[in-house]
This record gives structure tokens, C-alpha cells and sequence, in this order.
């Protein structure tokens, strides 16, 4: 055996075993009765908590008792190509229906098209596709980004009647999801003359990331900002960590909102770090469910479903909320 | 007496010759900029609880992870191998000391056994890296490669796929906590750093890791044991790098499984090239590696304190660091050096021919 052939089975071995290590949690459903509808489920696969609650939702949902077969393909590490590789595969086995939640928003076009041709309906599940063209799926299931960061933006103007200065943790520049949450808030604070943005700066999502940054601009604003909006709980959570670190009362002296609603950010609500917590609801499987028996019916459904989104803005309400929440 | 007044300035020669230099060129700048735009940037006060309190504090508990991956980095670069899996052996350790500190009592034991799993672990990442690279022969990129892809999947595995955060006052103390009014996390990184340079270059060690760089056959002939070194080397770039892990999710007692140490590997890379280590191997240079950390941990915090936009962060890193780059490149250097002889040269010219 030469050694580029033992390397390259070796490089082959390491890959399948990585690729294992990170699916594990992933269940396949294999065993194909005649009788069940087969869905092809083009997922995101591991990113965090709210990813991880919204695909096992549904999978919990589309089961062999509720008459289906769900067939899972979680994109690796967030690879559009793999993505659109599985979609193909699902096109060619000829599934019954697409769920698709896209990593990325472009190049969708000439799948999509190819899913048309074979008449199997393709249903957009949390994230949407650009040019959103929406003769090439069926509708688009999905909480509001907008909405959502409104909800936050119209807590902020009636927390402070008297003015703030605020600062914003966003998450990676260009991603859909911060450009849109981005726009509802900046539509309500913006026009609030009283609130004045001191600035922001991405985070990456990440708690670390956030209280590394929210103690550099504490000391650059001399501890003179009054609320934070992350764009989602953790970095929220890094916030908090920052604020108490400068010697500051989260909740008091700096007020702390963020979206998503994971546990961990009702705890720290519960506990009044954090000051309000919009949700970014990821259980729509029931919705989910309900389209796909339409649309194999033949039912004309919308070309946009908007899953509905509570929000918390007192320890008492997360309190409630949390003995059973399940993400 | 010319003695001592030729040793500083020489001295100073000699700093100014060493590549790192152009680094804390960078770093003096960069503190500038931030100085003029807020003169009480330097101002590092007394806070609170006694401890110093300022944004160079901020910048010096930042490096301190940056540091240690990047002395790791340093030690494997001279061998003329390269180590992809440093980030992913942090977001490892993160997870095992979350998960383990999750459900063990608050106590100081605790929090030392959680460290001591850690250098256990990241110790076993690291010779599995050392094992593929010195036994079985594969290209260091490749092995390392294939650790940073599956350390990543093992520390979802190990949390379950979600951020796991835990409560420990000794474990916290270590990201959080001052001794003599200075950050711990600064205290430590630089005591390993000094003690992983005392290490190698006060023993053979150094030269032999050059030796392995800059002719692996030539070495061997020579009597040094290269798979014995090759292992040893990976071991302890894995076990600085699970330290990095310990600062990095101690400071916020979360691990957050994508993000922890994410694309860290491509920083421990750049401290270590400015600080002039050859990636092609065969010499290496831990202080510069230190101030090459330091130099990106400035940077991130300029970036913040200045309010560049998100948007515009990645471009305004890429520029600092393509002039760095280009003012350490000795080839730019001569090219400014012969233009400014050239123009000093030629009216000198023109006078000869008009006498």
C-alpha cells in the first residue's frame, strides 16, 4: 500500500469517526413502512440550544405514530453544499415533502426548481431564502425577527421614560437574522429622540465574546450606559457577568434585554440580572405538522406563517414560564 | 566605561534588529490612537476591592489565553509542524471542566480537580496529535486537522450539544480574581510562558526542536530523538492549550460549544508569525510569540473602545496587521532603505558631474 493510499483511508477513518462524534444525538429513522409519508428534513444540525430545541421538536413530531417518516440530514458544520446535496438526494428518492431550514439565504434557486419539476412541495422551516422567490416553495414557517426585536425596542421606550444611553451586542456581521433584528429595533428606538446609541459591536453570539466587550465599552462610556440589547441571551448572559464586574447593579444601574428565551435567561430574569427576555419561539413542529397535512391534501395554505412569540419582562413572568420550558 | 555606555544602546540595537520589535511598534500605536481618543485610556486606578482597575488590565487578562496557545503554537512551528488543533482542544477542555464542576460540590478541591482533568485530557488530545505526526508519519496539518474537527464534535458530545455553565469560586477566581492587584490569568500565562522559555532555552532542548525543524534527517543523524520530541512537544501544546480553555470559559463559567476557541488557531498563528517564527520551521522566538499575543489582544480591544463598526472589524484587523507584516518583511524594508540612499545619492551625483 502506498502511502498516499494509507493516508488518505487514515484522513478517511478520522473523518467518519469526527462525523460520528458529532451525530450521535442525531436519530435516523430507518426503518421505511410502505405506508407512512416520507419526509425529507433538510437541517441546520448543531449550533446551539435554540437550533437543538427547534429540530428536536420536529422530530418528535413527524413520527411513525403520527403516520410519517422523517428522514434527518443535518448540514456538516453549517455547509451549505452538503445541504444541497442532501436536498438532491431527497429529490431523487423522491420523498413526499421538503423541510428545508437553509444555512445560507442565496443559491437555492436551481434545487428548489429541481424539486418543482419532480412535484415534491418544499416547505421553509425558520430561516428564508434570498431572492425570496415564493413560487419556489410552498410557505415559509417562521417566528418574526422583526417582531421580536420590536417587542424589545417597545419595552425599552416605556422602561425609559426618562432617556438612556444604550448600547447594542449583535451577533456576526451580514447574517439575516441580525440585519433583521437590527431594523425592528432601530425602527422604534431610533425614533425615540431620548434613547441615544452609544454604539455596537458584533459578539458572535458568544457569552465570552460579550463580556469581553461590554467591559471595554463600559469604561470607554465611564459606566454612562443605561441598557444593553443583546441580540441573543448569550451574550446577554456575558453582559451581565461585565456589568457586575465593573461594580455595577445588572437590572439597576444597566438594564439587560435579549432575545431567544432559553432557560438560562429566564433563570437570570427569575433572579433580575437580565430585564427582559423576548422569546424567539422555536417549537412550531405542531404548525409544521398541521401545513404538511394541508399541502398533502391539496389545501392552498399562506405564503408565510408567522409562529407567535411571548415575551418576559418581570421575574414573576419567568418564573412561570420556567418549569416548563424546553430549551 | 565606553563599556557600559555601549550596553543599553546596544542593546537597543539588538531590540530593534529582533522582528517582535515592529510588534510592540504596533502595540505603542495602537495604545496612541486609543490615547487620543480618550486621554484617560492609560489611567489604571484602584478599584473597588483593591484590585487595579483600567483597559490595560483589560488587555493584558485578554492576551492571557492568546499567550499560552500561541507559546504552544511557537514550540510545534519550530519543529517545522503546525498545530490546527489548538482551539478545539480548548472548547474540550471547557467542556469537561463545565460538565465536571456541574455536578461537584463548590469547594477548592473541586476546582482543582476540574484542572487537573483538564491537563489530563488536553495532555491525551495532544499525543494523539504527537502519535499521528511522529509514529504514524501523517502531514502535522492533516493530523491536527483531524483533532480539530473531531474536538470539537467530542465537546458536544460531552455537553450533550449544549452550552453548559457551572458555579465554582476557586475555578472562577482563576479568570476573575487578582493577586497583588494583578489579573491571575496575566500572572499565570506569563509564568508558564517564562518557564516554557527558561525551559527550552536554557536546555538543549530549543536547539534540538530547531535541529528537527530546519533538517528532520540531518537531526536524526545527529543523535536527536525525534519521535520522542515530536510527542513531547504536541503534549505540550495540547496541555497549554487546555490551560487556554480553563481561562477562557472560568472568565464566564460557560462553555459554549461552538464558540470557545473558536478559529483561536488562526490567532496562536499569527502572535507566533509576528512575532518572528518562521513557519517553515528551524527557529523560533518565545518572547515575540508573548508579544504577538499581547499585539492581537490590543487590537481586539482598540477595536471596541474606537466603535468600529461589526462590519468593518475584519478590514480594519486585515490593515493593521498587512502593514505590520509588510514593515517586518526585510525585502519592503530595503526597498525603502535603497530609495532613500537614491535620493540622497543623486544630487551628490549631479554635483560631481557638474564639477
Amino acid at each position: 500500500m502506498s502511502a498516499k493510499q494509507r493516508l488518505a483511508q487514515v484522513v478517511g477513518t478520522a473523518a467518519v469517526g469526527a462525523l460520528a462524534l458529532g451525530l450521535t444525538a442525531c436519530s435516523g429513522g430507518d426503518s421505511g413502512g410502505d405506508d407512512l409519508t416520507t419526509i425529507g428534513f433538510v437541517a441546520v444540525g448543531p449550533e446551539g440550544a435554540w437550533r437543538e430545541a427547534n429540530e428536536t421538536n420536529i422530530q418528535d413530531t413527524f413520527t411513525e405514530e403520527a403516520g410519517y417518516e422523517l428522514k434527518y440530514a443535518p448540514a456538516t458544520n453549517l455547509d451549505q453544499k452538503s445541504q444541497i446535496d442532501a436536498f438532491t438526494s431527497f429529490v431523487d428518492e423522491g420523498v413526499d415533502v421538503i423541510l428545508l431550514s437553509a444555512t445560507e439565504a442565496t443559491g437555492w434557486e436551481d434545487s428548489l426548481q429541481r424539486a418543482q419539476e419532480a412535484e415534491i412541495p418544499v416547505i421553509l422551516l425558520d430561516r428564508g431564502i434570498e431572492p425570496d422567490d415564493t413560487d419556489l416553495y410552498v410557505t415559509r414557517i417562521a417566528p418574526d425577527n422583526i417582531e421580536v426585536s420590536t417587542a424589545v425596542a417597545d419595552w425599552a421606550v416605556s422602561a425609559f421614560p426618562d432617556g438612556a444611553n444604550y448600547f447594542v451586542l449583535e451577533g456576526p456581521a451580514g447574517v439575516s437574522v441580525v440585519n433583521e433584528r437590527n431594523e425592528g429595533f432601530d425602527a422604534v428606538a431610533g425614533a425615540q429622540p431620548s434613547l441615544v446609541k452609544v454604539g455596537a459591536q458584533t459578539a458572535n453570539w458568544s457569552t465570552e465574546e460579550a463580556k469581553s466587550v461590554v467591559e471595554t465599552v463600559l469604561k470607554s462610556n465611564d459606566n454612562d450606559v443605561q441598557f444593553i440589547f443583546a441580540q441573543n441571551d448569550e451574550m446577554g448572559l456575558g453582559a451581565v457577568q461585565a456589568v457586575q464586574e465593573a461594580g455595577l447593579t445588572p437590572g439597576v444601574d444597566v438594564k439587560i434585554a435579549t432575545i431567544d428565551g432559553t432557560k438560562n435567561a429566564l433563570g437570570a430574569l427569575a433572579a433580575g440580572e437580565l430585564s427582559f427576555v423576548a422569546e424567539y419561539n422555536p417549537l412550531f413542529g405542531e404548525t409544521a405538522l398541521d401545513v404538511v397535512e394541508k399541502v398533502l391534501a391539496g389545501d392552498e395554505v399562506e405564503s408565510s406563517i408567522v409562529v407567535p412569540s411571548a415575551t418576559f419582562d418581570s421575574p414573576e413572568a419567568a418564573e412561570t414560564a420556567l418549569p416548563d420550558r424546553k430549551f | 566605561m565606553s563599556a557600559n555606555a555601549h550596553g543599553p544602546s546596544e542593546a537597543l540595537k539588538g531590540l530593534v534588529r529582533r522582528q517582535y520589535f515592529w510588534g510592540i511598534v504596533a502595540i505603542a500605536l495602537l495604545l496612541l490612537v486609543n490615547l487620543i481618543k480618550d486621554p484617560g485610556y492609560l489611567a489604571v486606578s484602584i478599584g473597588s476591592s483593591g484590585n487595579l482597575v483600567g483597559n490595560v488590565i483589560d488587555i493584558l487578562r485578554a492576551a492571557a489565553p492568546i499567550i499560552l496557545i500561541a507559546v504552544g503554537m511557537c514550540l510545534v512551528v519550530a519543529t517545522g509542524g503546525i498545530d490546527l488543533s489548538v482551539g478545539s482542544v480548548m472548547v474540550v477542555a471547557g467542556a469537561v471542566s463545565m460538565e465536571f464542576l456541574k455536578g461537584a460540590p463548590d469547594t477548592v478541591g473541586s476546582g482543582l480537580a476540574a484542572i487537573g482533568l483538564v491537563v489530563v485530557v488536553s495532555a491525551a488530545l495532544g499525543a494523539v496529535n504527537g502519535a499521528l505526526v511522529s509514529v504514524v508519519g501523517l502531514q502535522p496539518f492533516i493530523s491536527t486537522l483531524v483533532i480539530m474537527l473531531a474536538g470539537r464534535g467530542l465537546a458536544k458530545v460531552i455537553t450533550g450539544g449544549q452550552n453548559t455553565s457551572a458555579t465554582n469560586e476557586t475555578f472562577r477566581w482563576i479568570a476573575n480574581g487578582y493577586v497583588l492587584g494583578l489579573p491571575v490569568v496575566f500572572l499565570l500565562a506569563l509564568l508558564l510562558a517564562v518557564a516554557m522559555g527558561l525551559l527550552v532555552r536554557r536546555s538543549a532542548l530549543g536547539l534540538m526542536l530547531e535541529a528537527i525543524g530546519m533538517d528532520a534527517k540531518a537531526a536524526r543523524l545527529a543523535g536527536v530523538n525525534r519521535r520522542a520530541l515530536l510527542f513531547t512537544v504536541y503534549i505540550l501544546g495540547g496541555v497549554l492549550a487546555g490551560f487556554a480553555g480553563v481561562f477562557a470559559t472560568a472568565s464566564v463559567m460557560t462553555v459554549d460549544v461552538s464558540r470557545t476557541g473558536y478559529q483561536l488557531e488562526l490567532d496562536a498563528i499569527l502572535a507566533v508569525v509576528i512575532g518572528g517564527t518562521s513557519l517553515a520551521g528551524g527557529k523560533f522566538n518565545i518572547t515575540g510569540a508573548v508579544v504577538g499575543a499581547i499585539l492581537i489582544a490590543t487590537l481586539d480591544k482598540t477595536v471596541v473602545f474606537l466603535g468600529v463598526s461589526s462590519s468593518a472589524t475584519p478590514a480594519f484587523k486585515a490593515v493593521v496587521i498587512v502593514v505590520l507584516c509588510l514593515l517586518q518583511s526585510e525585502r519592503v524594508r530595503r526597498m525603502f532603505r535603497q530609495r532613500r540612499a537614491a535620493g540622497a545619492a543623486r544630487p551628490a551625483e549631479r554635483e560631481v558631474v557638474a564639477a
